[in-house]
Parts: structure tokens; sequence; C-alpha cells
């Protein structure tokens, strides 16, 4: 207020170098109205939408805003990729998931982290018949589907060598061929 | 009696999102007022992304994504009203059917298109298909079409469809990128968008398909609205508005905030709402 007269009448904003503040009137709270490249808040706490940081270190250690991590799997045209404070990834593309989009989502296989995405993320695929419990899910680095018994492939699709009716749910079943009058 | 909020002279004025800020340059017949540019409303720490003008109650309408909602206010300085704040996800653009008093929003998490009275009632989901990133949305209140744009990397696309989610049409597929703009000229009954991808400006009649090139060399378009002859959008690239007069077919001005961030949704506040009767009043 710079009609008191005295020499407290105005306090320096509350706010990084460069920054320009406000007072709200009702609430007489102090609001920083231009903070530095990046960031954003009432006190230039915060990162623009697409960084990461605590530019003032209100929760530990300061760290500067920087670019969202994600292992190149977000997609630049989109907002909100990642959380402007932890910079966990919100919108993962080519199938992948995790923190920092470095894993396959649920249901697919593969190297989050390839180069090319048609080497990142495979859907698992698993046999409906052929799979425990009709499972959609498989390993994260082989994709190998959870088999029924004498059920073979990556994806469960085939009986083992022997074995027959997939189509049961229930695993497959030994042919019990007469070894004597059968071929193999 | 917000900070660094004034209340808008009348006129015609454009309002843009930046930085948990809704900015606002009037507009002087075409040409930005740049020395005039002034923070409308200050929300620190809120990312907005779309924004729309309801012309009967002079409010501006805005979604926001950091905790997902949709808000209002008065242009006029008042305060923030939260309209919509449950199961969003990420709701980008929004769109305001002045003479129904609905808004039309769409969500790039849930891929939907929804609708809802203006105070948040009857809301409910009108297109959940075939939707991968939708982004821009705007609405043509006297005809009653929808528009929105996809920016599907794999397949985009420019669809329309009537308010009600009926007839629901793909407008635009060959020769797209990221068309994240879209805005409609009643006068002109011309659909325009800008392409971050093919960075290109086109206009089409809807019903024609008499799709034109109006710009090349677009930098990185995000919002878009028209205005007469001008075209305003703002520019991930150069955090700017920039003007493009549609006849000349050339960039005419160009307003770069102090601020150096990026600019999102954009929309033209008339002065008046555009004359027109409500598709369904005669009905």
């Amino acid at each position: 207020d710079a009609t008191q007269g005295t020499v407290d009448d105005c306090s320096p904003c509350p706010c990084p170098t460069g920054a320009t503040c406000a007072v709200v009137p009702k609430t007489r709270e102090v609001v920083c109205t231009n903070c530095p490249v990046g960031t954003t808040g009432k006190r230039c706490e915060l990162c623009d939408d697409g960084f990461f940081g605590d530019p003032l270190g209100e929760s530990g250690a300061v760290r500067t805003c920087r670019v969202c991590k994600c292992s190149d799997n977000i997609d630049p045209n989109a907002v909100g990729n990642c959380d402007r404070e932890t910079g966990e990834c919100l919108k993962c593309i080519y199938n992948t998931d995790g923190f920092f989009c470095d894993r396959c989502k649920d249901g697919f296989y593969g190297n989050a982290m390839a180069a090319n995405t048609a080497d990142k993320c495979k859907p698992c695929s698993c046999s409906v018949f052929g799979t425990v419990g009709g499972q959609l899910s498989c390993s994260q680095v082989t994709g190998q589907c959870p088999c029924l018994p004498n059920v073979s492939q990556r994806d469960c699709s085939a009986c083992e060598l022997g074995f027959f009716n997939l189509q049961s749910g229930s695993g497959c079943e030994r042919c019990n061929c007469n070894p004597i009058g059968s071929t193999d | 009696p917000r900070p660094d909020v004034h209340p808008l002279p009348s006129g015609t004025h454009l309002l843009f999102a930046q930085s948990g800020r809704i900015e606002h340059v009037p507009l002087d017949s075409y040409d930005m007022k740049s020395d005039d540019a002034k923070t409308v409303l200050h929300l620190p720490g809120k990312v907005i992304i779309g924004v729309a003008y309801d012309c009967v109650e002079k409010m501006v309408y805005w979604t926001e994504i950091t905790s997902p909602s949709i808000s209002k206010a008065n242009i006029q300085g008042g305060d923030p009203v939260n309209v919509i704040r449950s199961d969003l996800d990420s709701p980008e653009g929004i769109a305001i059917d002045y003479l129904g008093r609905t808004m039309f929003w769409t969500d790039s998490v849930r891929d939907h298109i929804e609708v809802a009275s203006l105070d948040g009632s009857q809301r409910r989901v009108l297109i959940d298909s075939d939707l991968v990133n939708p982004r821009s949305i705007i609405t043509d209140p006297p005809n009653g079409n929808l528009y929105w744009s996809d920016w599907n990397r794999d397949a985009p696309k420019i669809e329309t469809s009537y308010m009600d989610g009926s007839n629901r049409r793909v407008l635009v597929k060959d020769d797209l990128g990221l068309p994240n703009g879209l805005t409609y000229d009643s006068q002109s009954s011309l659909l325009c968008w800008a392409d971050a991808g093919t960075h290109k400006m086109e206009c089409m009649h809807p019903d024609r398909g008499d799709r034109r090139k109006i710009m090349e060399g677009l930098q990185y378009p995000f919002g878009m609205t028209a205005f007469g002859k001008n075209i305003y959008y703002t520019d991930w690239r150069r955090n700017a508005v920039v003007a493009v007069d549609r006849y000349a077919a050339k960039e005419s001005d160009e307003f770069q905030p102090q601020k150096r961030t990026k600019l999102y949704g954009i929309t033209t506040a008339y002065a008046q709402c555009p004359s027109g009767q409500n598709y369904c009043a005669a009905n």
C-alpha cells in the first residue's frame, strides 16, 4: 500500500527475480504475475505444461523444470504429458505404460525402449482356449502366455506333439494312438 | 476484483489461454490492439486448454487439465464457477451452443465427445467410438451442426454430426497431419482448419466439399478462431497469436505476449450474438 507514507509501504514481490506481482484485493493475497520461462503458479513454484520439477524446492531439493522424460513414448502434440512435479508420464503411447512409459502395458510385450516403434510393444494375443483362466496378459519380455497343460507356443495356440483338443479350454488331451498302427 | 484482471470494454475481442491465464486482446475492426491486451482471468497453477464464449451471458468457459474440470466466469471479472469436475480425464476443446444453451467438449483420454447444459446438468456422452485424439470442437448453432477434429497420427480426420450426435460423417481425411485448430464462420458458411503436421490452413464448405488451401508454412498451430475476413490462430513455436487475412491469403499481424510459453485455445468474444434462429425454433 503506497499511500501509508512509511518506508514499508511497498514490499518486494515474493517471486523469483524478474517476476512481477499483484495483490488480490479481496483476500490481500500476493500472486506472481510474470514468472520466469518454464515456471508458473502463485509463487512461480510450478512447471509449465510439458515440464516437470520443483523450481523452488518446496518438497526437497530444487529441481529446475525439465521437459517430460517419457522414453520417447509420448506425443509432442499432446497436452498434459507428465505430472508437473513428479514427472510421472500420463500419456504413454505405442502401448507403453509405467512411470517413464518404460514398460509395455498389460496385454502387450516387447521392449518399450526400442528405438524403432515397430519393435516396441506387441499385443500378447494369447489364445482364449490355450491360456490359463483365459488370461490376456503375457510375460513382458518374452511374450509367453501362461499355457494350460500340454499346450505350447508363445500364445498357447497349439497342442504339444501327441496331444489334441485345444478347444476343450482345459488343456490338451493325449492322443492315445496305437504305436503300432500310427506313423510318426 | 482479481489480480491483474480488468473488466472488458465493449466491442469484439479475442480470448486465449496461456499458462493458467485467459488473456484478452481487443479488436479494432480486424486489427489486434496489442497494447490493450490484458489478463481477464488469472488461475495460477492451472493448465487451461480450451476456451469458448457464451455471447448471451457474456461468460467465458474453459477446460483445465491439472485437476480436470470445466469452469466458467463472467468476463467482466466474475469469480470462476466450476461447472463439471467429475468423470473428466483430459478435457480439451470446448464449444457453446448459444441458442440451445448447451456446451460440448472433447476428452482425449476417454476419447469421448460429451454435451451438457451450461450449468453442467443433463450431461451425456454424444460420441464414444472411433476417436483417438479428439481435440478441437465447434458448433454451428443456426444449422444445428457440430464439427470436431481428431489428430490420430494413423488416421487424422475432421468430422461432423448434428448436435444430438446423429448423422455423423467424416468430412476430411486425406492429406491431413495434425488438425489441431478448427473454426466455422457462419457468415461465409466456411469450415477452416489449421494443421500442425502439414503446416497448412485450409477451408471448405461442409455441404459442398470444395476444399481449398488458404495458406502454407504455418509453424505450429494449436487453437483457431474466425472473425470476418480474418482468422486468428495460436502458435506453439512462436508463442503468439497470428492473424491471417483469409482473402489476401497471408499473415497480417502477430501478437506475442510478454510471457514466453505455449498458447492454447482461442475464441472470438463477439460484442453481440450473431443473429440467427435456433434450428429447432421453427419446429
